[in-house]
């Protein structure tokens, strides 16, 4: 027993700890979410009406479809731009050290000092088309910033700045970790560069690029901060995402159930991403027991 | 006998319980005591309620101020958090429909008593009074007023559309911004481009076409009124508003804008009397900007009110209690309300106090003529983009279609209408 308090201390009493804390308020939450709760958590039962309003509500609707732009387009394109950058590193190029810490940078800066700065740069009267007005294309055009239909995007700008140096990590490690007899006996076999990554390294990365699709979902689900300074859910509600809706609803109208609600119903889009994951973790851990 | 001994310990001992606080109370040894938690933590706000802090503690009285800097909400989080946890603060910051709909959560003070003992029901406006007991008593006092529907006017523009007249009605204020426009002004309107921004522009032109209808449709939610060719009007009024406005401000605070606006590269601002005190506070001078009160069809001011408020929370402790008093009477007092006004740029809640003196500048002084003509003329409304005419959901509902449409041009004004109508609706 005593020897086993290091053991206890430091693995099982923090993690039944936070637990506890995650069960706890999870159910806590979704009891609220039955309830007629508006300022302060009250008793009561309004069974789904707290679902169906805000599943009515237009802002839910904007924020839902926004999701499903946003969380696709994102999860793609910071995953392509991670594996370029990380072939492109892979090729034993001079000053490597220096260009990884570059792009793994932006991950060191918190979302709201990117959205912050994405805001200002973004700005048409302010950044980069006003610069390239002064330098004299004054008929170039990049507003997005402003513009309803593609605000959603300088959304999706920033996060993959800042969250694609994270994707070319993980890829790069996956990249080192190819058995290299495989890549010999593909040289000896007369295998050219393009179909050496083809049909060779990238089939092995297949685990890492679930994980990274897995990590960076769970991050487009939950993206709060980035969009809050970057556009605030604006021009007018058309960036709106579920956890802006979740905040509004809870702290900004006062309505406690129906936030409640809403934050339920991000958790089952949550379940949606995360439950095929664990299955398929799990089916490929047993057949690598029985192979 | 031990029982008689226990008995008779007993009685000492409850006698002796009893006399303690009564003998207390007649020492006078209760020092009051405030514990009050609000916003205001910077700037000019964090100033005024620390000189209110210092006029309390000259009476006597201990101050514990703990302010939560940002947004309303956060304060409210606060607030919410220690009502349920049982330990209200003594005082605290709220306003607006807001005071009614906390007053159900927690028990609150009444203040009646004191009210009637400073006179101060008679030098209030009715509408504002009335949001201050919301059931018949006082249970919350106003502060401050600031309206939220001013019309600065810079200087420079002006000069650019060789423009001397302060614009009155809708139509001359169209014109104006026309000739600052055709004159070089590159935006005759400054905006921001918040929520409350898009929500004050609305509401300016609103209660600015008709009042009465803004009252019935905004205040009471009346669905008749939710469909009268005012609201209409009034979103046509705001494309209008929206079509000169810098397109480029994205989600900035109007702020932002100020020195565009006094250089005459913008050329009006509806905003609220707080603009006045960020314009110093930035270091511009009277000379650069006017004041007037908002454009208003009917040729008599439009007052959009906005006021900060304490309410009072119920608390045991003698010393709360007493600090409470002492809180309530130093609010109502015109002193005290004249220095938070000169320090704040906001104009006294008194109807009853005279700013031709020192310290007062033309733009409150006119603020609170503004006030008194409109009260006299029933013009003064409560604001809907400052939380001050409906509860913070519905606003919230509200403000969605208006933001919604000040950015989206393809929404026309009468589809922009019913969806107001289908918000409150909605939200009820």
């Amino acid at each position: 027993m005593i020897r086993r308090l290091p053991e206890i201390l430091t693995i099982w009493v923090p993690l039944l700890l936070s637990a506890a804390h995650l069960i706890a308020f999870t159910l806590w939450t979704i009891w609220i979410s039955f309830t007629p709760s508006t300022l302060v958590p009250v008793t009561g039962w309004v069974g789904l009406r707290n679902y169906s309003s805000v599943a009515a509500s237009r802002n839910w609707q904007i924020a839902f479809d926004n999701l499903l732009l946003f969380g696709s387009a994102f999860v793609l394109l910071s995953l392509a731009t991670g594996l370029i950058l990380a072939i492109l590193l892979d090729q034993r190029i001079r000053g490597e050290n220096v260009l990884r810490s570059i792009f793994l940078y932006p991950l060191a800066v918190s979302f709201v000092v990117t959205g912050t700065v994405w805001s200002w740069l973004l700005n048409p009267g302010l950044g980069i088309q006003k610069l390239v007005h002064d330098l004299g294309w004054t008929s170039f055009r990049f507003d997005w910033l402003i513009d309803r239909d593609m605000a959603i995007w300088t959304i999706v700008i920033a996060a993959i700045w800042q969250s694609s140096g994270f994707a070319m990590a993980l890829f790069l490690a996956g990249l080192r970790s190819v058995d290299a007899d495989l890549i010999k006996a593909a040289q000896i076999d007369g295998a050219g560069p393009v179909r050496m990554y083809r049909r060779v390294i990238l089939p092995t990365l297949w685990p890492i690029t679930i994980t990274v699709i897995v990590i960076q979902l769970q991050f487009a689900i939950s993206t709060f901060d980035l969009v809050r300074a970057l556009t605030n859910g604006g021009p007018g509600i058309a960036t709106q995402l579920p956890a802006l809706v979740v905040y509004d609803l809870m702290f900004q109208r006062s309505l406690l159930g129906r936030g409640a609600a809403a934050a339920v119903l991000m958790l089952l889009i949550l379940l949606a991403v995360l439950l095929p994951y664990a299955a398929w973790r799990y089916l490929q851990r047993r057949r690598a027991i029985h192979a | 006998m031990p029982i008689t001994t226990t008995r008779r310990r007993l009685l000492a001992g409850s006698a002796a319980a009893l006399a303690l606080p009564a003998f207390a109370r007649a020492q006078g040894a209760v020092k009051p005591r405030l514990t009050a938690i609000s916003q205001w933590s910077a700037g000019s706000d964090g100033a005024a309620i620390t000189a209110l802090g210092k006029k309390f503690e000259e009476k006597g009285g201990v101050w514990q101020h703990s302010p939560v800097p940002g947004f309303t909400t956060e304060m409210m989080n606060k607030l919410r958090a220690q009502i349920i946890a049982g330990d209200p603060p003594a005082c605290s910051q709220l306003k607006g429909p807001e005071i009614a709909a906390w007053s159900k959560i927690a028990p609150t003070v009444d203040l009646d008593a004191l009210v009637a003992a400073a006179g101060y029901e008679k030098v209030v406006a009715p509408d504002l009074a009335k949001l201050h007991r919301p059931a018949g008593k006082w249970i919350a006092l106003p502060l401050q007023i600031y309206s939220t529907n001013m019309l600065f006017l810079s200087k420079r523009a002006m000069d650019k559309a060789k423009a001397d007249k302060v614009p009155v009605t809708w139509a001359e204020f169209n014109d104006l911004a026309e000739k600052m426009k055709s004159g070089g002004v590159a935006y005759p309107i400054a905006n921001g481009g918040t929520r409350p921004d898009d929500g004050q522009k609305f509401e300016a032109a609103l209660a600015g076409i008709s009042p009465a209808v803004y009252r019935t449709a905004i205040m009471n939610l009346d669905e008749k009124a939710l469909k009268a060719p005012e609201i209409k009007a009034a979103f046509a009024q705001v494309r209008k508003i929206a079509d000169w406005m810098d397109p480029n401000v994205g989600a900035q605070h109007f702020s932002t804008n100020l020195k565009r606006f006094v250089d005459g590269d913008m050329g009006m601002m509806i905003m609220g009397g707080w603009a006045q005190g960020v314009l110093r506070n930035a270091g511009f001078k009277f000379e650069d900007f006017m004041i007037a009160p908002g454009p208003s069809d009917n040729g008599k001011p439009v007052f959009l009110l906005n006021a900060d408020a304490f309410i009072f929370w119920q608390r045991k402790e003698a010393d709360l209690q007493a600090g409470q008093t002492l809180m309530a009477q130093l609010v109502m007092d015109p002193a005290i309300q004249t220095m938070y006004s000169q320090i704040t740029g906001s104009i006294p809640v008194r109807t009853d106090v005279d700013l031709s003196g020192e310290g007062w500048s033309d733009g409150q002084r006119r603020t609170a003529a503004a006030l008194k003509d409109a009260i006299a003329s029933n013009q003064a409304v409560l604001s809907l983009a400052h939380n001050m005419a409906q509860e913070n959901g519905m606003t919230a509902a509200m403000i969605d279609v208006i933001t919604e449409y000040v950015k989206n041009k393809t929404i026309k004004p009468e589809q922009a209408a019913t969806r107001l109508a289908e918000a409150v609706e909605s939200a009820r």
